[in-house]
């Protein structure tokens, strides 16, 4: 099972602080959050299947580059943070 | 019987926010905002379902979005988002096929305007989108489905961007015949159809374009905003990116009203059902995009002597302000309110059709839309 740290701010699309999922890859894991949170949809990636500009993945503390997320793969035990970035104004 | 509200529904840099008074429109209570922190860059009601508004959330984290309220507010729920179609003749837009989800190229990147349909269509709502999209949903928002028609149009490579970004942001339905309407692209122009959308012809006859060589092409323009007259719908009053312009023959043709001015450039332009063949608009300096003159100033339009009003002394409201293309509206009492929401974040508006102006007291985020209803 992968540990997955969910953004405060995602609890408006009805998600927890935490979940646990099995998933091979972050784009699996993506797949699996949004089966079971459907809310979620397009909220964390957009309808090309691309993370959204300001949504930060980090794998055990480590920063995943926006262009390869969804094929990162994952293992488990490890813990996955989805956050928002540094962004606005 | 409970009194009617006047309410007004802003859309702001920083959320939404609803804005109440009685129909005298002496003072105002200013509600919670909604999606704080979230770009909203439209809000309005659906007069065929009393109590039913929506609004056009882009949020810089999450993406665009529309939520609905049934109860004038207090409460709203997210509806389906319209999705960039896969292809221009795929539809859904996200589709599965021989097992494979194949997905766009590209994806929406804002939500610009929210249009309830004509009474006759009681289920049908219209979303105009970046990049030049147009949405219907049959179903109040249950699902929507692209309108290929404008968005694929045969000019569609004659199209460009403009400075907001290629979006389609004004959707008129003709409340006299539900199968005409139009549509303003920027910048790509103002289109027509006559057969509820099935196709469109472009409709910019006579608009000039400043920013390219030629000068009056059939598209191309960057029209800003259009609104049909409160009693006639042949006649239309258009700010466009090079000027001001009315047309009394449904947009085929255009005529430049806006000469009386240093520069017509502005962004908005309202009409007023107590007020019919008067239109109001707010000259802006073409570079600096904020007001001439030293401060806010509203002119009225009068289309049967042709004339143009002051409506406001530029020392009533001193201070360069802008005016984004939905920041001014009206509401349909006698005598009409006028509201005019600034980038700025100021809310001032008349109570009597132009004779007075106040200013809410409250400091809003930047305002983007202004929409008013009453009930």
């Amino acid at each position: 099972m992968v540990r997955v740290v969910l953004d405060s701010w995602m609890a408006e699309f009805g998600t927890p602080k935490e979940v646990a999922l099995e998933a091979p890859s972050i784009g699996a894991l993506l797949d699996a959050l949004e089966q079971k949170y459907p809310r979620l949809r397009f909220r964390l990636r957009d309808e090309t299947g691309s993370p959204r500009r300001f949504i930060r993945f980090f794998v055990d503390g480590e920063v995943v580059e926006p262009t390869h997320v969804m094929r990162t793969p994952l293992r488990d035990g490890q813990t996955v943070d989805i956050l928002h970035s540094i962004a606005g104004g | 019987m409970a009194e009617k509200k006047v309410r007004i529904l802003l859309g702001t840099r920083k959320g939404a926010y609803i804005v109440e008074s009685n129909t005298q429109r002496k003072s105002w209570k200013v509600g919670k905002v909604l999606n704080a922190g979230d770009e909203v860059y439209h809000v309005t009601a659906d007069p065929r379902h009393p109590g039913h508004l929506y609004s056009a959330v882009n949020s810089w984290m999450f993406g665009p979005m529309i939520n609905r309220s049934k109860d004038w507010g207090r409460t709203w729920q997210e509806v389906a988002t319209p999705l960039m179609p896969v292809s221009k003749a795929r539809n859904p837009s996200f589709d599965l096929v021989n097992g494979e989800i194949h997905r766009p190229k590209h994806a929406l990147t804002n939500l610009w305007h929210i249009e309830p349909g004509h009474p006759e269509e009681p289920e049908t709502l219209f979303a105009g989108a970046d990049p030049h999209m147009l949405f219907r949903s049959d179903d109040l928002a249950k699902s929507w489905s692209p309108v290929t028609s404008i968005n694929e149009h045969g000019t569609k490579k004659d199209w460009g961007p403009g400075a907001g970004g290629p979006c389609l942001h004004t959707i008129i339905v003709d409340p006299t015949n539900h199968r005409r309407m139009y549509v303003g692209l920027s910048a790509a122009g103002t289109f027509r159809s006559e057969d509820g959308g099935e196709t469109w012809r472009a409709v910019n006859k006579g608009v000039e374009t400043p920013f390219q060589p030629t000068k009056y092409p059939e598209v191309g323009q960057c029209v800003h905003h259009v609104v049909l007259d409160a009693a006639d719908p042949e006649t239309a009053y258009r700010q466009d990116h090079g000027g001001m312009y009315v047309s009394h023959d449904g947009m085929r043709s255009w005529d430049r009203i806006g000469k009386f001015f240093d520069d017509d450039f502005g962004f908005a332009v309202a009409s007023a059902r107590s007020l019919p063949g008067r239109a109001y608009f707010i000259p802006l300096e073409g570079r600096s995009r904020v007001t001439t003159q030293g401060g806010l100033q509203v002119f009225e339009w009068n289309d049967e002597r042709k004339k143009w009003r002051a409506l406001m002394s530029p020392k009533a409201f001193p201070g360069h302000f802008g005016v984004h293309r939905e920041g001014m509206n009206t509401d349909p009492l006698d005598p009409a309110g006028i509201y005019v929401g600034t980038t700025t974040g100021q809310l001032i508006y008349s109570p009597d059709a132009g004779k007075t102006w106040r200013q809410v007291p409250y400091q809003f985020p930047g305002i983007h839309s202004v929409s008013v209803t009453v009930g």
